[in-house]
């Protein structure tokens, strides 16, 4: 702009000169006058580039001190503060949850319909030192105050990342799926037998350019779907991941073609007052099963050894179509009183997912471009979701290890959704999920069947 | 055993199997071809383009090792306060010593004793500074005295931020010096005038060359004789180089930057690199781009390149980069005494 004013300036000069330059002047040989006013024409001409040069080089300075200067930005994708060399930085993220819940055919009251603040999630991540980078997630869902992640990732080359701290244990596809980009608005149920947060180190990364995914680590060891801060005893979990996208570097429709195996191994021995075992919940996130517990050693079911668990996973997503299945066994040894017995509990699902308003599906959501702007005639992005699920109790688990009058021996559940992406940062989402029960109701009848509705308005950024 | 736990033992035998590739998996990724930065000042562009294909080929040959040298010019100051602040220069070819010793006594990247490593001071080539000025000279420019006429404009870069800049100011000093018999007051008037006629301040040497050239701007420029050369061959028609009755002898240094080239296990290939530059190939290559070398045999086979000048040294008259550093470019030094006052 200022070089265009310094030009126009240049310009005006020189016409004004010529203007008051006689014409004989440019025609005849120069008398001393014209040569004193061509000196000074030459002077002004120097004046003038000398001050577009000034110009330039403080252009120049003032670029070279951009790279110098720490960057401050806002945007779609949250705030973000940064050091010229990238070797600090500071993003603050999050996601805001607020969920209604209607149950139908419930004539008995048996499921209290509820609107709640599912998740209430600050972020704050960030690097320090080009080497280290630090997350720290904190929820006020549901009106507690939780440490959800909090964990420091030490990286010295690309292929391997050393993780300190409380973070998600690598087995459960979907558990690894961050809340914020759920295709439903609850996971499935083979999240039931999946840690959830677990403390430990962990060392993890990715190889051949994002083909291969590896995550191994040692745990303190939390039970199925759960999170912890601490243990109290001292047996641990091993984990592991293998993560294969074998055609992520072609072009061809399988580059988002993924499958892999997750286990876990460990001694977990509980006592009664902290028996080490879990329970487990409908997708209305209601209990379901429990394993017996009274408070006694006689009548508490307690881990009493190794526990197992294993998960093939896989993932398919192409164009706007989508596809995610994962299979989890979890076998556990539990006692009660003078008892002792291995059970395994397992679970499957598959989730399936279309954009009608065809954005590219990933495992990480969709890629947005269009927000909604009626004006513009832009209503954003529409998908449209479904999923099987299933979840099988060890039948060896009653009637002495649990209530058949109050858990379920197994769970089918089918689900419908649709999701309405307003912008990169607001998502509608409206689900439909009725679950069938075996068992778990007074007198071997069944739990009565779950129909729920579900929305959620979410904003995240 | 169990059909399932068959299926299970097998699946994690397999899963085993992976992540032992996993974590062989850099193991076996092919090694890569040796890289050097070196970190220059502002117009050995073309010098080491030239010298840098012909050290690989050398290396090439010599060791059966590919290797690709990367290069970066700026202001010979700016270019070390680059590294001080962390870019990983496995060496450095700068303008003059201090900067290099800058580098070691900020950084410790380097031991204060580098220009001891390498013949000639570590000052593989030399130069020296000259006049350039328009066809025909019209402000009939022909020795230091002329440049503080008024109405002469001359450009010459920032000491502060470029070497030849401080070379230029140095030799100019020392010429006053010379003609009014050491009073250094004189010496200070001088480059007062000299300066007050300068209208744009460049960062280096090849910003000052694109000031007088493209940009047209002063009567005449001061800068790098290897500079001069390579603008009058370009343009042979437009210009004329003046060699005035005294200047300075450059000698700009290279060093290698050990911390550097041991975090990056370069240091065999980058000691090798310096030192061909004192190979006759090396030397050649440094005369050809207009550089002085010190090889007898090239000297002559290029006499007819570099006219004859008298020069005198930084020790001679200033009593070295550290001393000359203090007096006339640190914060407040006589420089800024002068330039502020315009």
């Amino acid at each position: 702009m200022e070089n265009k004013m310094v030009r126009i300036v240049r310009h005006l000069c020189m016409a004004g000169l010529i203007y008051f330059i006689p014409t004989p002047a440019l025609t005849q040989s120069m008398t001393p006058s014209d040569s004193l006013l061509q000196q000074r024409l030459e002077e002004i001409d120097q004046k003038e580039r000398i001050l577009e040069r000034k110009w330039e080089l403080a252009q120049e300075d003032a670029t070279a001190k951009s790279k110098q200067t720490a960057v401050a930005a806002a945007g779609k994708d949250g705030f973000n503060l940064k050091s010229a060399d990238g070797n600090f930085q500071l993003k603050l993220r999050g996601y805001i949850q607020s969920d209604a819940r209607f149950f139908g055919a419930d004539d008995q009251d048996s499921y209290p319909n509820t609107f709640l603040m599912r998740r209430i999630r600050p972020i704050f991540e960030g690097t320090l030192d080009k080497h280290f980078d630090f997350y720290l997630m904190m929820d006020f869902g549901g009106g507690s105050a939780t440490v959800q992640d909090a964990y420091i990732d030490f990286h010295y080359v690309p292929q391997m990342r050393l993780r300190f701290g409380k973070m998600k244990g690598p087995i459960g596809i979907e558990r690894l799926q961050s809340g914020a980009n759920l295709l439903f608005m609850e996971r499935s149920l083979p999240t039931n037998l999946v840690p959830n947060r677990d403390l430990g180190i962990q060392l993890h990364g990715e190889l051949a350019q994002g083909a291969i995914t590896y995550a191994v680590g040692l745990f303190n060891g939390v039970v199925d779907g759960a999170s912890a801060d601490t243990d109290v005893e001292d047996g641990k979990d091993i984990m592991a991941r293998l993560f294969l996208l074998p055609f992520k570097n072609n072009d061809g429709w399988l580059q988002n073609f993924g499958f892999g195996l997750a286990r876990s191994s460990g001694i977990q021995n509980g006592t009664v007052s902290a028996p080490a075992l879990t329970s487990y919940k409908t997708p209305a996130q209601l209990t379901a099963f429990r394993y017996r517990s009274d408070g006694t050693a006689a009548g508490t079911v307690i881990a009493n050894g190794k526990r197992t668990r294993m998960s093939p996973q896989a993932y398919f997503y192409n164009g706007p179509f989508g596809i995610l299945a994962e299979y989890v066994i979890s076998e556990q040894v539990v006692k009660l009183d003078a008892a002792n017995r291995k059970l395994g509990n397992s679970s499957w699902q598959v989730a399936a997912s279309y954009m009608l308003t065809g954005q590219k599906l990933t495992f990480k959501g969709a890629a947005l471009s269009n927000s909604f702007n009626p004006k513009e005639n832009s209503w954003g992005a529409f998908e449209l979701a479904a999923r099987l699920s299933n979840l099988s109790v060890d039948e060896n688990s009653f009637p002495l290890f649990a209530d058949n009058a109050k858990s379920i021996q197994e769970i089918n559940s089918i689900g419908v959704g649709i999701n309405w992406y307003l912008n990169k940062n607001i998502k509608f989402s409206l689900n439909y999920e009725q679950s069938t029960f075996d068992r778990g109701a007074a007198k071997e009848a069944d739990r009565v069947q779950e129909k729920v509705i579900s929305s959620r308005l979410q904003l995240s950024y | 055993m169990t059909p399932q736990t068959k299926c299970i033992k097998s699946l994690f035998s397999f899963f085993v199997f992976c992540l032992a590739f996993t974590f062989s998996y850099p193991a076996l990724a092919q090694k890569k071809p040796t890289t050097l930065l070196n970190v220059s000042y502002d117009p050995t562009r073309e010098l080491y383009q030239d010298f840098n294909a012909a050290f690989a080929k050398y290396w090439k040959e010599k060791t059966g090792e590919s290797v690709t040298i990367n290069q970066s010019h700026g202001g010979s100051s700016k270019q070390a306060r680059a590294v001080i602040d962390g870019l990983q220069a496995d060496v450095v070819t700068l303008a003059l010593a201090y900067d290099i010793d800058a580098i070691a006594e900020q950084a410790k990247l380097l031991p204060p004793d580098w220009q001891k490593r390498l013949p000639h001071n570590s000052a593989p080539y030399t130069s020296t500074l000259a006049f350039l000025v328009r066809k025909n000279n019209p402000k009939k420019i022909k020795d230091w005295d002329d440049l503080i006429k008024p109405g002469v404009s001359i450009i010459t870069p920032n000491p502060k931020t470029s070497g030849v800049a401080r070379w230029n100011y140095l030799a100019g000093w020392g010429y006053a010096l010379k003609n009014n018999n050491g009073d250094e007051q004189k010496a200070k008037e001088f480059i007062t005038k000299l300066f007050k006629n300068v209208p744009v301040l460049d960062s280096g040497a090849r910003g000052a060359t694109t000031t007088f050239v493209e940009r047209g701007i002063g009567d005449v420029l001061i800068n790098w004789e290897n500079e001069l050369l390579l603008i009058k061959k370009l343009n042979p028609e437009n210009y004329e180089i003046i060699v005035p009755s005294l200047s300075i002898l450059a000698e700009p240094t290279v060093a290698l930057i050990d911390k550097v080239v041991d975090k990056h296990h370069t240091r065999t290939v980058a000691q090798a690199y310096l030192e061909y530059l004192y190979s006759e190939e090396g030397q050649e290559i440094a005369a050809r781009n207009f550089y002085r070398a010190h090889s007898p045999a090239i000297v002559a086979k290029y006499a007819a390149q570099f006219p004859q000048i008298n020069l005198f040294t930084i020790d001679d008259v200033f009593g070295g980069w550290q001393k000359a550093q203090k007096i006339h470019f640190s914060d407040g030094g006589v420089f800024d005494q002068i330039y502020l006052q315009k």
